[in-house]
């Protein structure tokens, strides 16, 4: 999948000035190192959420953009619905994130941002999690805590034990996708 | 890079049938055996030329599990070209084209360029789809037709090629309003500057097109 990368392949940084959702009205969006359990960056990537619709009062969609192999400029990976993904406060005090799909494919994002904004930045996105699992009437506690889920970290692959097998998907593994659309030309359309 | 169009395809069909692994071999030329299952959509590009033009193709590679189907059905709208693919070896992926073709027409433009594609033709053994039933499902439902493998990356390109060499034609016939992005088709940033004509107009100012428009 787009979003990840395989560990090492990818060690961009993208600059924050070329985060392509960054005039995007109703994005949130920020850097996001794939972090290994060595805390390594593995990948940088940009995550945001954006509503498919104006009547919407929450987000529905969340997006992945990384590095295009060819100038380092943010393109869009991936497009998924909400509610097929999970988001999880991994480590509060790392400002890491869990993200984990539907198939049971996750991975873990540091937030990258100025350290005078950083905490600021990581409360937005908490207080956001709050709110989009509170609305999907999963309890309002974001955070992984993982003693029975996932045994700690795993970054490479990771399969849901709540996931039987054959019921919906394979285990996975986190797959590298190279960086596609030029953000720059906000070729997205037709949602 | 510039480029004097876009075009959005989507690529559609049954879980499993190659997809991911279709928009792969195009955009990186690799073949991955283990794919994951694709949630939501993911996107690709890649700048091909077609006579003489640049053209970047962004390619919205969607979940095939019946699951995902009603969120599939919302990337439609806006795409200029759809790749619908089938597993040779797998009949219930070629049933089934029907229903993803009535999907494709009552959610995106008229002239939409569609690709049927037979894909995994390098499992010759396994064949459970003729390929001449392939052509006959593609010439009664005026489809352009193809056999691929995204593993030896046999007619891939020409797959994503052709279907844009159609668009492309369609284009020079004035049946594409390149002004309606609703239609799938963006023209580059410099021609947006030089274009002021009516549909189907071409860039006259490019220095990607320079002066051997053939539509002009």
């Amino acid at each position: 999948m787009g979003s990840s990368g395989l560990a090492g392949e990818r060690r961009t940084q993208a600059r924050r000035g070329c985060t392509w959702c960054r005039n995007q009205r109703g994005l949130t969006s920020d850097l996001w190192p794939q972090v290994t359990r060595f805390g390594e960056v593995a990948n940088t990537v940009t995550m945001g959420v954006a509503a498919s619709s104006p009547a919407l009062e929450l987000p529905d969609l969340l997006l992945l953009a990384g590095p295009t192999k060819e100038n380092g400029c943010q393109e869009l990976l991936g497009l998924f619905p909400l509610q097929f993904v999970e988001l999880f406060v991994h480590d509060e005090s790392r400002q890491q994130l869990k993200v984990k799909f539907c198939t049971g494919r996750a991975f873990y994002l540091q937030l990258r941002a100025p350290a005078e904004t950083r905490h600021l930045e990581f409360g937005q996105w908490v207080r956001l999690l709050y709110r989009l699992r509170y609305h999907a009437g999963q309890g309002a506690v974001p955070f992984t805590q993982e003693e029975s889920e996932d045994e700690g970290w795993d970054e490479e692959t990771i399969e849901d034990p709540e996931t039987k097998e054959g019921e919906t998907l394979l285990p996975t593994q986190l797959q590298a996708r190279e960086a596609r659309l030029d953000p720059q030309t906000s070729e997205l359309w037709g949602l | 890079m510039t480029y004097a169009y876009l075009f959005k395809y989507i690529i559609i069909g049954d879980t499993g049938v190659g997809k991911s692994c279709l928009l792969l071999q195009f955009t990186d030329k690799r073949f991955q055996p283990v794919h994951d299952l694709t949630i939501g959509v993911e996107f690709g590009a890649r700048m091909v030329n077609i006579d003489g033009k640049q053209i970047k193709l962004q390619i919205w590679d969607t979940a095939g599990q019946e699951s995902f189907r009603s969120i599939t059905r919302s990337y439609y709208r806006g795409a200029a070209g759809a790749l619908l693919v089938y597993d040779i070896t797998r009949r219930e992926t070629f049933n089934h084209l029907t229903s993803w073709l009535e999907d494709a027409r009552q959610h995106s433009s008229s002239n939409m360029v569609i690709m049927l594609i037979g894909n995994k033709s390098d499992l010759e053994s396994r064949r459970d789809v003729k390929r001449e039933e392939g052509e006959a499902f593609a010439r009664e439902h005026g489809l352009i037709f193809m056999e691929t493998s995204a593993k030896t990356a046999c007619n891939v390109e020409e797959a994503f090629i052709n279907t844009a060499k159609e668009i492309y034609r369609k284009i020079q016939q004035g049946l594409f309003d390149v002004h309606n992005e609703a239609n799938g088709i963006k023209i580059g940033p410099q021609q947006s500057i030089a274009t002021s004509a009516g549909p189907g107009a071409c860039p006259r100012n490019s220095r990607d097109t320079g002066s051997d428009s053939g539509c002009c």
